[in-house]
């Protein structure tokens, strides 16, 4: 017993060493900033994407990165847990995607205690003192969608929308920006239907709308995943190409089925420019400088000529 | 503890296995002890400062609860998968019962006999419904519980609770004033170490306490000595749950917010703690003094990582490594005992 | 102090038979054990012997037949019954907790408390002080009082397990298989218990399948053969051979 204990022991000093040899280098003159994500960067391209654009960025304006997450985007306490140990490693400005809207208001308050600046990316918060939101405008997002949908169908015709889970606010934003620019465009809205950002629901929602309206020319999904969905069952109507489906996100199989003509077009958020932008303002403000409440980091149509740059 | 059979027969337990129980009981404080020196030759700066440990404490003082109850579960060889379902559950209750205006004094006990009496169904489950296994109980307990946190919340956090309601999750309390060991200490740990306290008295002072020992050694055994088995055995998951809604107070309190996906996975963390703690599967032993340090040996594991920046997954990996060391030394101790006979 | 016992009975069983559907497990059977006595209960796999047993403990009703503890006519609702008046059994499989050390098992059910407050604490040293004192009495040697019993031989469990059924005042215990798994010279010191218990006045009755434990430690030796009484023998004249007779002869 004694002999696997001393193992055990064993273990752990080595798997703390390694830890230790792992992030040996990283402390210097220069300021430290800490990259909070949602979700981890492996395995999901988005927060990848993000994490690029701050370490370019950070090697850009020679200050240190340290980027951490939890592992699944619903683990609040290990997001707590971990901004807590870098505030009290007295790191210097903190970039945030919060896993949630107020739970981690109270560790933002350490923070401000510490004076330390606080930054929120891809999600917004609420709490009072953070120095800047720096996301999509998924407002803006929406109506790229359904500007598309107007000009593609020449403001005359039927369409419908898609929603999402509504409590969420960006894909409440997307919606309202869709359905604002179609309405004024003149298309008529004969439905929408909520499908949980869910694949399999957006299938079967959009069947009922092809029952219901066969004329339906145009739909606009609140995300790629529905729209997917959707194009599923346009294609067992035998109808691809005749209703025009726009997705949101971009995501690689978005893309792909955009290239095959299943789904016309999507739109990309620009993750990169969030990690980017994050860095960039935190410096500024460490620097004395003043920072924008509200940076969009923009959002860009994919339709099959750009498709091709995010179908990987 | 293999080798006194040859000790003085009928004697007074000897010098030399008090000593032996003795240190077998400490090694695991040892392994925490070595811990703590090793982190705090890696980070001197960062580890061993007041604000770190209080960080540890207050990050480890939820899962640190739910260990326990499941512990006394885990001790009559069952198992409590619901624990953090029913936590997030008595979260989102007690949330919802503040912003409709309830004071703490009614609100805070309301969340946790809520999860009491997700405990009696648990245990009824098992003993009226004789459902194979605890297993399948609270697999269903586990659904049950985090779909009714859904459909309550809506599927949105709650946010705003009282300082009252907030206190026993949040709070400091002033120690050791005037005295260069000046702290804030967190109240969550002062509630950890109350109910670690209590626990350890009544597992290992009373008869209830021995009892479940027993049931979980032999069912049979208990059954001869006329201890109503079905009795304990909803007293225990009665215990464990109630113990779950505690934790989700202590959470609520922490976040200020009672968001529906809280708990999740939770319970994978309790079974670890109480794993890592030496109380063994097979039922019928362990101590709460062990589990705690289980407890303490995770946070250890994360909070060292974190100071270092290491990536959250390879925490994951050295605990499951950990967790996979605890289980070969219960196993050893099995095979060393049939040899025995 | 050998012998047949003080002449007092102890537990009378008369005209004892048991249904289970269609199959009479037991028939009109008659059995009975005197304080001090050593009874020897054998027969052949399903001849009644646990199914008898049962009945006097509690765990079965009988059909028909009466039974009598000190002359006074007794019901058992349930084993609750039987153990109040000090009937006691030692099962198979022991029933010890195994991870639990041998004045746990004793005490198991049967705790000493002593109040601190408004709690019940366990009075260890009181408890360690009374097993020490019986298992003295029944002259039972272990290596520790404070190990899990999970680390004691087959023939120390056997002996806790005995202590356990006598340490409460028991009147009568009843044993089944008791040296069934044991080494020659462990056996030899369950059956030497056996004489204790008999020496002090306690009841005894021995199911076995290995004869010459209980030729060599009874007094009476009842033969059961498919529901009846086959044969009552006395213990010092009977011989293997008549015992084994009567338990695989045909029906009486």
């Amino acid at each position: 017993m004694w002999r696997t204990r001393g193992v055990l022991w064993a273990v752990m000093v080595v798997a703390l060493v390694l830890g230790l040899a792992a992030a040996v280098g990283s402390a210097g003159p220069a300021y430290t900033i800490l990259l909070s994500m949602k979700g981890p960067g492996s395995g999901n391209p988005f927060w990848a994407a993000v994490e690029r654009g701050a370490r370019d960025t950070a090697k850009a304006l020679g200050v240190n990165l340290v980027v951490l997450a939890p592992p699944a985007e619903t683990d609040v306490q290990v997001q707590i847990a971990q901004i807590e140990d870098q505030i009290a490693k007295r790191v210097n400005a903190i970039v945030v995607a919060p896993t949630d809207v107020s739970a981690l208001n109270s560790t933002f308050d350490k923070a401000r205690a510490r004076r330390i600046p606080v930054l929120f990316v891809d999600t917004d918060g609420t709490w009072p003192h953070k120095v800047t939101f720096i996301g999509t405008d998924n407002r803006a997002g929406g109506a790229l969608g359904g500007k598309f949908l107007c000009e593609r169908l020449r403001g005359r015709g039927e369409v419908a929308i898609i929603t999402g889970v509504m409590t969420t606010q960006s894909i409440r934003a997307r919606v309202e920006g869709a359905r604002d620019t179609m309405r004024r465009c003149g298309l008529q809205i004969v439905a929408e239907l909520p499908a949980n950002s869910d694949r399999a629901l957006g299938q079967q929602v959009m069947e009922d709308i092809l029952t219901r309206s066969p004329n339906v020319k145009g739909v606009f999904a609140a995300n790629d995943l529905m729209a997917l969905g959707a194009a599923e069952a346009v294609k067992a109507r035998g109808k691809t190409g005749r209703v025009l489906i726009v997705g949101f996100d971009a995501i690689p199989e978005a893309a792909q089925a955009i290239l095959r003509g299943e789904l016309a077009a999507s739109v990309a958020q620009n993750p990169y420019n969030m990690g980017k932008f994050g860095v960039e303002s935190a410096v500024k403000v460490l620097r004395g400088q003043s920072v924008p409440r509200r940076i969009d980091t923009g959002t860009t149509l994919v339709t099959k000529q750009n498709a091709a740059r995010y179908a990987k | 503890m293999s080798t006194e059979t040859l000790a003085r027969p009928g004697g007074r337990t000897s010098l030399r296995e008090r000593v032996q129980s003795l240190l077998t009981r400490l090694d695991l404080l040892l392994v925490v002890l070595l811990m703590m020196a090793v982190l705090t030759a890696l980070q001197p700066q960062f580890f061993l400062t007041r604000e770190n440990l209080t960080n540890i404490a207050r990050q480890i003082s939820s899962n640190a609860v739910l260990a326990l109850g499941q512990f006394m579960v885990v001790a009559t060889a069952g198992i409590d998968l619901s624990v953090g379902s029913v936590m997030g559950l008595c979260m989102t209750v007690l949330a919802l019962l503040v912003k409709s205006g309830w004071p703490a004094v009614a609100a805070l006990p309301a969340a946790v006999l809520l999860g009491a009496a997700v405990g009696a169904a648990n245990g009824l489950a098992l003993t009226r419904l004789h459902l194979p296994h605890p297993f399948i109980a609270t697999l269903a307990t586990l659904n049950v519980a985090r779909g009714a946190t859904y459909l309550l919340s809506g599927g949105v956090p709650i946010s705003g609770l009282t300082p009252e309601v907030r206190w026993l999750g949040s709070a400091d309390i002033p120690v050791l004033e005037g005295t260069p060991f000046a702290t804030a200490f967190p109240v969550s740990f002062l509630v950890v170490l109350a109910l670690y306290g209590v626990a350890a008295v009544f597992m290992g002072r009373t008869a209830t306490g021995r009892h479940i020992y027993a049931v979980g050694g032999s069912p049979k055994a208990a059954q001869y000595a006329g201890i109503d088995v079905a009795r304990l055995l909803v007293l225990v998951y009665v215990l464990c749950s109630a113990l779950a809604g505690v934790a989700g107070v202590l959470l609520a309190g922490r976040v200020n917010s009672a968001y529906p996906t809280a708990g999740l996975g939770a319970e994978l963390d309790s079974i670890a703690a109480v794993i890592i703690g030496g109380a063994s599967f097979f039922g019928g032993r362990g101590t709460p003094g062990g589990v705690f340090l289980g407890a303490v040996i995770m946070g250890l594991v994360r909070n060292g990582l974190n100071l270092m920046n290491v990536s959250v997954f390879w925490q994951q990996v050295l605990i499951g490594l950990i967790i996979l060391l605890a289980v070969y030394v219960d196993v050893l101790r099995r095979r060393a005992a049939e040899v025995e006979r | 102090m050998t012998g047949d016992g003080t002449g007092l009975p102890l537990v009378e069983m008369e005209g004892i038979t048991k249904r289970f559907g269609a199959v009479t497990a037991l028939r009109s059977v008659d059995f009975s054990v005197q304080a001090g006595e050593v009874v020897g209960l054998v027969g052949d796999n399903g001849a009644g012997k646990s199914t008898l047993m049962k009945i006097l403990t509690g765990v079965y009703r009988p059909d028909a037949g009466q039974i009598r503890f000190e002359g006074r006519r007794v019901h058992f609702q349930s084993p609750f019954d039987s153990r109040r008046l000090g009937i006691e059994m030692v099962y198979q499989d022991l029933g010890l907790a195994e991870n639990l050390d041998p004045v746990a098992n004793l005490f198991l059910g049967r705790e000493i408390s002593r109040r601190f407050g408004p709690w019940r604490l366990l009075d260890e040293a009181a408890m360690e002080r009374h097993a020490r004192e019986h298992l003295a009495s029944l002259r039972v040697e272990l290596p520790s009082l404070r190990t899990a019993v999970e680390q004691l031989s087959g023939g120390q469990r056997q002996a806790v397990a005995i202590a356990r059924a006598t340490a409460f005042a028991a009147r009568l215990v009843i044993m089944d298989e008791p040296t069934a798994s044991l080494a020659v010279a462990e056996a030899g010191k369950v059956l030497e218990l056996i004489r204790r218990l008999k020496e002090r006045g306690v009841g005894v009755v021995l199911i076995s399948h290995r004869l010459q434990d209980v030729l060599e430690v009874s007094d009476r030796v009842v033969v059961l053969n498919r529901g009846r009484v086959a044969g009552v023998l006395e213990g010092r004249q009977a011989r293997l051979e008549e015992v084994v007779a009567l338990m695989v002869g045909g029906a009486g």
